[in-house]
């Protein structure tokens, strides 16, 4: 029985299962044809293509074949916010995710280098695609690793959100950058937070912000007081229910980009709340769908978390 | 419709005008001749050529400029035939009984005159010679003699240099410019201080600045305004980042010109209103420059050469354009030049502009990530030579050599070799400030450094009197000392340091506190027991107990250096 529980297909991270445009991008990038790849973009939301656009920055060795197709034509966009994504990635790797004061003075180095050659490549692409979410998103990225300051990344923010309103992924990398340990506070991020929840469409995934900007700053407390504390706060809480009533509670709930992150990320904060009721419908809507954020640091760390909760949330003990 | 004529052998441009006649005479000389060891010479001319005029109420004024300088007036017919010959008469015999009263009148003009917001970029692209030179101050005035200003009026303020324009019907009758002879004087080929560009340098909070050098064209001033356009749009209407922003064409003597573009900053919106300004240059740069910001720009331009045309503003400009050799366009002309400007042209223009990029970036704000090269910051080398520890600070150190002279910190140096020197400035006290034509300085604090008035005398001879400017004296308290706290680091590696000096001192002088310490003492003790010889007692007490108090005091001295060492 246990044997059973642990099958992998009752815990499903993969995020092509939801977005299955993930996987037609993915084989086109592999296969080098851009023009493959420019109809899966073209045929989805721009929140769906900015996500897909991020998620294929990972993808190996693409920074020679991307050049080739922006020197074939320099204004596509989708392209130039591909090899922004890509070279911002290929930097992350070079820094590594230690601590600041653990990173080598080459890998320092490494890092800006990659992000400059992405800036360089970005505002160019911004320039002849000033309306392009993708590319503002990216920007948004490059600008937090650059350290270029909260001024320019509010005006990058500015930028995108006039161009496209609500734009979900750039609204959690602006997020990122209001956490303390970057450019912001707690208190601005839960503002920015609360505000771009709220003013998003009934039903839209934008909730998100407010359940991950509470994680943030629960993952980032000193202790277990100050956790319980963060935990019963009124004011949060009733920012936290009121997101979630706008998003994941109401009843016209949107499955577009986003709607798996917050569905997950409110499961976890209702199961944190021991809101049984609200919990057990956030795990229905998710299925066996799940993401890593807000559960653990990696796909075996979440896993059995996930599957505690939603047992506790169907009716099972704690 | 513009004449041109020749008066005295001085050539001119006339033009009627709808307004007050008004003329000017122009000189190709201004601050890029200065060498900077003579800055403010020109400017000080200006001021003595004008004296004469000091009471009249009249229109009249007199300008330096970076390549041209030139006295305007206007005013009746008559007035204006007394105001250019009597300049011209002035300018031949100089009222040099005024020299000393001009100086201090220019340094009061100088302390009251602001920032102006732009010059960093002209030291930074130029250094400190020709087209860096007006950045500095008028550090020349002190030590200009009557010999140095006659010899600058005969190689400048010559018919040969001057050219004249005239807004009014003729040439008014009675005109005598009696002006000595010369030669035509181009201006100095601009000097660079960057060797990579685009590059950026940090300048102060509040603004970001920015210039260029291209050639000088039509499509280039239009590139200008189309630029004013697109950063007003994008950092005032659309980001309120900024409240100001300016641009300037200024054509140069070469056959280029400088663009320059200024927005202001609130203090914490610095970041955005530089990241905008680099998008906007990016923009312009592949060429997408909007038609109707070209179309714009040029009738606003036209508008404006109609205006000049009629009320005769265009006049100065083309004075200037006689001197360099420049033909002299008719409104017409010029117009038909705009109307044909294309979009293509001015993005062409953009191109060559941003590659040339001089950017100013406010406070610490770097702009390495947008592919602009930091400009030096620093020399490259340091001179051979005795090094000298500073006391205050063991991290810096003053280097003398051969060859010039550099101030060294931990990981930067500022070297100034004395073939490649601006200027030396000299304090009476002391002080020494090496400029170089790049524009790197090395101060040098004698009182900072061990053995540091010994050094001034060499230094000093290897910079020839001609590049000397003499500073006013300083107050005392504005001269540097060092904090004794740092007294005893410094010591120890500037040589004459060390343990040896304390305990010699500690040696000598221990035994010489316990004597007249002892014998003043006593001496004391006897003057108040008996009441024979008490003032000569009393006397030798206090001298003795002086000694004491000397010598102990370099005990205590020693001792506390010994424990500290």
């Amino acid at each position: 029985m246990l044997r059973a529980m642990s099958q992998p297909s009752d815990v499903v991270f993969d995020p092509a299962v939801p977005y299955p445009g993930l996987t037609a991008l993915r084989a086109a990038l592999t296969g080098r044809d851009w023009a493959g790849a420019r109809a899966v973009l073209d045929s989805v939301t721009p929140a769906d293509r900015t996500s897909l656009i991020r998620t294929c920055g990972d993808e190996k060795d693409l920074e020679d074949f991307l050049r080739y197709v922006l020197r074939g034509d320099p204004r596509d966009g989708a392209a130039a916010a591909l090899l922004g994504f890509h070279l911002i990635d290929l930097g992350w790797e070079i820094r590594t995710a230690a601590w600041a004061k653990d990173v080598t003075e080459e890998q320092w180095a490494g890092f800006r280098e990659h992000l400059r050659k992405a800036e360089l490549v970005l505002i160019d692409a911004s320039a002849y695609n000033p309306g392009d979410p993708a590319v503002w998103t990216s920007r948004l990225l490059s600008a937090r690793g650059l350290s270029l300051g909260i001024a320019e990344i509010r005006r990058r923010y500015d930028r995108l959100s006039t161009a496209v309103p609500h734009h979900l992924p750039g609204q959690m990398e602006l997020s990122y950058s209001l956490e303390p340990k970057w450019s912001g506070t707690w208190e601005e991020l839960h503002t920015f937070a609360r505000d771009a929840a709220l003013a998003a469409l009934p039903g839209s995934p934008h909730g998100l912000l407010v359940s991950e900007a509470f994680f943030s700053r629960y993952g980032a407390a000193d202790d277990d007081a100050e956790r319980a504390r963060l935990l019963h706060d009124p004011r949060l809480r009733a920012d936290l229910d009121q997101a979630a009533q706008h998003s994941v509670l109401h009843p016209r709930f949107n499955r577009e980009y986003g709607w798996v992150r917050a569905a997950s990320s409110y499961a976890a904060l209702f199961s944190l709340q021991g809101d049984q009721q609200k919990a057990a419908r956030m795990f229905e809507l998710l299925g066996n769908l799940a993401t890593v954020d807000p559960w653990g640091h990696s796909e075996e760390d979440a896993a059995p978390k996930i599957r505690q909760a939603r047992a506790w949330a169907f009716g099972g003990a704690r | 419709m513009i004449t041109q004529l020749e008066v005295s052998g001085i050539p001119v441009v006339l033009s009627p005008t709808t307004g007050p006649m008004h003329a000017g005479l122009v000189f190709r000389v201004g601050r890029v001749d200065e060498p900077l060891a003579r800055r403010g010479i020109t400017h000080l001319l200006e001021h003595l050529a004008l004296h004469a005029f000091g009471v009249a109420d009249y229109h009249y004024n007199g300008a330096t400029g970076d390549e041209f300088t030139y006295f305007h007036m206007q005013g009746a017919e008559t007035d204006i035939v007394a105001f250019l010959n009597g300049v011209s008469a002035a300018l031949t015999d100089l009222p040099m009984h005024r020299l000393t009263t001009e100086k201090e009148i220019l340094r009061t003009e100088a302390s009251t005159r602001g920032d102006n917001p732009t010059e960093g970029l002209a030291l930074w692209r130029h250094g400190a010679r020709d087209y860096g030179v007006g950045t500095y101050p008028e550090w020349g005035l002190s030590g200009i003699t009557p010999d140095d200003l006659r010899a600058w009026v005969a190689r400048y303020f010559t018919a040969e240099n001057a050219a004249l324009w005239i807004a009014g019907p003729a040439v008014p009758a009675g005109l005598d410019l009696r002006l000595p002879h010369g030669e035509r004087r181009p201006a100095p080929a601009p000097s660079s201080a960057l060797p990579v560009r685009p590059a950026y340098f940090p300048g102060p909070p509040k603004r970001v600045a920015w210039d260029a050098v291209v050639d000088r064209s039509v499509s280039a001033g239009v590139f200008t305004g189309v630029l004013k356009r697109a950063l007003f749009r994008s950092l005032r209407q659309e980001g309120g980042l900024s409240y100001a922003v300016q641009t300037d064409y200024s054509p140069r003597s070469d056959g280029r010109a400088v663009i320059t573009a200024i927005a202001d900053a609130l203090p914490e919106k610095q970041g955005a209103v530089l990241g905008g300004f680099i998008d906007v240059l990016a923009a312009l740069r592949l060429g997408l420059v909007e038609q109707a910001d070209v179309t714009a720009e040029v009738n606003h331009r036209v508008e404006e050469l109609t205006h000049a045309e009629e009320d005769g503003s265009r006049l100065p400009g083309l004075a200037f354009n006689l001197l360099i050799g420049r033909p002299v366009q008719s409104a017409e002309e010029l117009v038909a030049e705009l109307r044909a400007v294309t979009r293509d042209e001015v993005a062409a223009v953009a191109a060559a502009a941003f590659a040339d990029g001089l950017l100013m970036t406010p406070g610490r704000n770097t702009a390495d990530w947008a592919g602009y090269a930091q400009a030096p910051q620093d020399s490259a080398s340091i001179v051979e030579g005795t090094k000298y520890a500073s006391l205050e600070d063991p991290e810096v150190s003053f280097v003398a050599g051969d060859r010039g002279v550099s101030l060294v910190q931990e990981d930067s140096a500022a070297t100034v070799f004395y073939d490649e020197c601006s200027v030396l400035l000299v304090w009476p006290d002391g002080a020494r400030r090496f400029i170089g034509h790049d524009g790197m300085v090395v101060h040098f604090e004698p009182t900072l450094f061990p053995n540091g008035h010994a050094v001034v005398p060499a230094i000093d001879a290897r910079v020839p009197r001609g590049l000397w400017a003499a500073m006013p004296a300083r107050d005392l308290e504005r001269i540097p000392k060092p904090s004794p706290a740092a007294v005893p680091a410094a010591g120890a590696s500037g040589g004459g340091g060390g343990k040896a000096w304390p305990i010699v001192v500690l040696v000598a002088l221990a035994p010489v506190l316990l004597f007249f310490g002892g014998l003043g003492l006593i001496m004391g003790a006897v003057a108040f027991e008996d009441d024979i010889d008490v003032a000569t007692e009393v006397t030798i007490s206090v001298v003795f107990l002086t000694f004491a108090l000397l010598a102990g005091w370099g005990v205590v001295w020693a001792i506390r250096r010994l424990r500290r060492g």
